[in-house]
């Protein structure tokens, strides 16, 4: 039980990285950042 | 010996209620750059008086440490976090009506940088400290490092999305609504007033103070942390103008910055975890090593997307893997009773390196005309810290047993 609980935290916590992850590649992020970056520096 | 504080709270409740508060503090804060368009366009204002305000932020979040962490050493660190939480979101929303460059200073730089000495590591890991057992202690820090970790990573794709939708101003209140969320975390890290173990050394913050600073090892440490604020600070800021120097898209840097904040988490986290097996100062030695390993092989592979990627998540990695050890190394030597205030010193430190690493960057770039000379400083600099830390004593400080402690 207790094993199947860590599991399925880890596969939650996995999930929330993935889907921060892949809402950076989103061309609206990119744009975004990508201009703030060369427009800072 | 030092004995250590019975612990109050359950594990749960710490671990939740600290995780949940630096994952906000940590996160808001980690946006602040998408505002620099917005804002000093709609006011008029150029670049440098946002990156001022900035800076000014970065500093009194350091000067501040000590400070904040003292008062929750003494006063309770709920109360801090409460005040911390309450000047955080003051300051947001100060930041949206500022119409001048010393109001935006005021709020931006200061007040939110005391909002962050109050809400942060620090005065957590107090808590973490005197409530979670000696054996799960880097562990647990790792995983509140780990949360800081992750709410920068994900507050900035949150904090875009805000000002897409409601307009910058807006933005910033609704941000200034979600730090007041820390409140009620705050409450869950109440401790009942102080009840030292029998014999526990009893110490004014003073005493506490010049013992830290006598103490070899402390200064050590700290020297480290400045090393860490240099090398993070240095590249997070500077790296996407050299990758567009090397003729780099700005796709690479954009994916180079997720791939540090992703690999960032699993970092800290492991960090934590390892620090409960291995003596710390070898974790920190290492951290520091590969970070100049890293950034040689980096300097002298052909650069492509590829390499830059590889070297953002081995960077990432180490990103902010530092700051568990290291504070669980300072609550091994001195005892969790001013946890808080060292730990806010170590990182003033951190912050003076921080500065100093955006500073010279763009210092030594305009006056060289490339980033060679400050990539070869940050490589010095992690060996030295790797060698700094390698000297450390992780055992518990000797003190006088106490009178009467005995019997």
């Amino acid at each position: 039980m207790k094993a199947r609980h860590a599991v399925l935290a880890w596969l939650a916590a996995a999930a929330a990285l993935l889907g921060v992850f892949l809402a950076y590649l989103r061309p609206d992020l990119a744009t975004t950042l990508a201009n703030q970056i060369w427009n800072c520096f | 010996m030092t004995a250590p504080d019975t612990p109050k709270l359950s594990l749960t409740q710490v671990l939740l209620c600290g995780a949940a508060i630096v994952t906000l503090s940590m996160g808001i804060r980690h946006g602040f750059g998408l505002w620099l368009q917005p804002i000093t366009m709609d006011r008029g204002w150029s670049r440098e008086t946002f990156a001022f305000a900035i800076a000014v932020q970065n500093l009194a979040w350091g000067a501040a440490g000590p400070i904040a962490g003292g008062l929750a050493d003494r006063f309770g660190a709920f109360k801090v976090l409460i005040a911390g939480s309450v000047l955080y979101a003051l300051g947001l929303v100060f930041m949206a009506l500022a119409t001048s460059g010393m109001a935006f200073t005021g709020s931006a730089g200061i007040l939110l940088g005391l909002a962050q000495s109050g809400t942060t590591y620090a005065v957590v890991y107090g808590v973490i400290g005197r409530n979670v057992a000696p054996d799960k202690r880097s562990w647990a820090m790792g995983v509140a490092a780990a949360a800081g970790s992750f709410g920068q990573f994900l507050m900035v794709p949150v904090e875009n999305w805000l000002i897409g939708s409601f307009g910058w101003q807006e933005a910033l209140f609704i941000v200034g609504c979600l730090a007041l969320a820390m409140v009620p975390l705050a409450l869950g890290l109440k401790e009942p007033p102080h009840a030292h173990a029998p014999g526990a050394h009893q110490q004014t913050i003073g005493q506490a103070l010049r013992e830290a600073f006598a103490y070899p090892s402390f200064r050590w440490l700290t020297a480290g942390y400045f090393v860490c604020g240099f090398q993070v600070v240095f590249i997070g800021v500077h790296m996407p103008s050299y990758l567009k120097d090397q003729g780099l898209t700005p796709n690479v840097a954009t994916t180079a910055l997720a791939l540090i904040g992703l690999f960032n988490v699993f970092g800290t986290y492991t960090a934590g975890t390892l620090g409960q097996r291995l003596p710390k100062r070898y974790i920190l030695s290492t951290i520091y090593t590969l970070r100049s390993l890293a950034i040689v092989v980096f300097l002298n592979a052909p650069l492509t997307p590829t390499s830059v990627y590889v070297f953002s998540a081995v960077m990432g990695v180490l990103w902010l893997s530092t700051v568990p050890p290291t504070n669980a190394v300072v609550a091994q030597i001195f005892g969790v009773r001013y946890l808080s205030m060292l730990g806010g010193f170590v990182f003033f430190s951190h912050q003076i390196g921080s500065f100093l690493g955006v500073w010279l960057g763009g210092r030594l770039y305009d006056s060289t005309g490339s980033y060679d000379v400050v990539w070869w400083i940050a490589v010095a600099l992690g060996v030295f810290a790797a060698l700094a830390n390698l000297p450390v004593k992780e055992a518990a400080i000797v003190r006088p047993t106490p009178v009467g402690a005995s019997a």
